[in-house]
């Protein structure tokens, strides 16, 4: 079993010092480290050309699925129940708890209602209205970015409700389950505490909403 | 021109999610072989780092939508191809079949300025990599193949610098080993 290099040659391999900074009784030792590593392959790897058609062709299939599936989800009818009495707006969890608690306020979008019936059958609402709000005095500017606007962290920026640190927006949210997460100072992401958050498969993590023709809530 | 090939990812990326599936050509054309290499000697063929480069290529467009910030898609269609590499390694491991017999690289002794001594070593070190856990593989790779600093991997990878000098170190005492015929 040969012993593992010796610290200091190490940092040579690291690139943190020279061949000439290494004690002499570890040069030997610092030249056969610099032979293994440069004996790297470092030559450039170039796929072959067909790999552009089958990723497209494969982009092309998912693409017309997914619009199939969206097209008979949306289309197919469903039995849809309106009460009379409507909640203006609906809570989805509690304000100023602690610092930094951020909450998602669901509003009910109106949907056309036959006032003599109970229950009726009416078109599903195209869209919902969402309700964020993010409590963060210290912040100087909030947006809320997510799957509804392609994560651009400009698109729904949040307005200072007075002077006790609330940010809000209002936003029609499509049918759907979405993830977002909050922007501050255009820098740092915020995950809604007071929704639950799931990992996006590369290591952060998304605040999840769940919008249905009755309302919004958050998984 | 709409489908220049010089249009910013962020903005490519909006298109395609806004229907213009197209336009994901530009991402394909751009990325193909940028991260060859890595899944190349991540993966230790050719033919599984296309594989891998063609099923992170086609996933990332499923997830486009979650892709939070279109300007970056390129790190972020990175990770998505390491996850790919992992769980390749991770399949094969339990599979108990090692990694792939380099199959891609031109000999060194083929090369003008390669010699006989230096090929071989090229070849045991490829070998070698395979024995090494998928972690220390991967930091060895990034920073000696594709010749990323600690903080730049870090960036990439989001384990912190310290790790990656755990790792590479451990890396290092293990090639060491396993290259003693060879040094």
């Amino acid at each position: 079993m040969t012993t593992g290099y010796h610290p200091l040659v190490k940092r040579l391999l690291d690139g943190e010092l020279s061949l000439a900074e290494l004690p002499p009784e570890l040069r030997a030792e610092g030249e056969e480290a610099l032979r293994l590593v440069g004996a790297a392959d470092r030559a450039p790897v170039v796929l072959s050309p067909a790999l552009d058609e089958r990723v497209m062709a494969a982009v092309r299939r998912h693409g017309a699925s997914r619009t199939r599936r969206a097209w008979r989800w949306l289309t197919a009818p469903r039995d849809v129940e309106v009460r009379l009495r409507l909640r203006p707006v609906v809570w989805a969890g509690a304000l100023a708890v602690a610092a930094g608690v951020a909450v998602l306020l669901v509003a009910r979008h109106p949907a056309p209602v036959e006032p003599s019936a109970a229950v009726s059958r009416t078109r599903i609402p195209d869209s919902v209205l969402v309700r964020f709000v993010l409590y963060a005095p210290a912040a100087r500017h909030v947006t809320v970015a997510g799957t509804f606007n392609q994560w651009d962290q400009n698109a729904a920026p949040l307005v200072r409700a007075g002077t006790g640190g609330v940010w809000t927006t209002t936003l029609a949210l499509p049918v759907g389950q979405h993830q977002y997460a909050f922007v501050v100072d255009g820098a740092r992401w915020v995950v809604d505490p007071a929704a639950p958050a799931i990992d996006d498969g590369f290591g952060r993590r998304n605040s999840m909403v769940a919008v249905t023709p009755r309302g919004a809530h958050t998984l | 021109m709409g489908l220049a090939g010089d249009a910013p990812d962020g903005e490519v990326v909006r298109a395609v999610l806004g229907g213009e599936v197209e336009r994901y050509a530009v991402l394909v054309r751009r990325y193909r072989d940028r991260y060859a290499r890595y899944a190349a000697r991540m993966l230790g063929s050719l033919d599984a780092a296309e594989d891998a480069v063609q099923d992170a290529l086609v996933r990332a467009f499923d997830r486009l939508a979650d892709c939070r910030e279109p300007d970056k898609f390129a790190g972020w269609l990175f990770l998505i191809l390491r996850n790919r590499c992992y769980a390749e390694q991770r399949r094969r491991q339990r599979e108990g079949r090692p990694l792939d017999e380099r199959d891609d690289g031109v000999a060194a002794a083929d090369r003008p300025d390669g010699t006989f001594e230096q090929a071989e070593r090229m070849q045991a070190l490829g070998r070698s990599l395979g024995h090494l856990t998928p972690e220390q593989r991967e930091v060895f790779v990034l920073k000696h193949i594709e010749g990323l600093a600690y903080d730049e991997i870090a960036g990439r990878t989001g384990a912190t610098v310290a790790s990656l000098k755990m790792r590479m170190h451990r890396a290092y005492d293990r090639l060491r080993d396993l290259m003693k015929e060879h040094l």
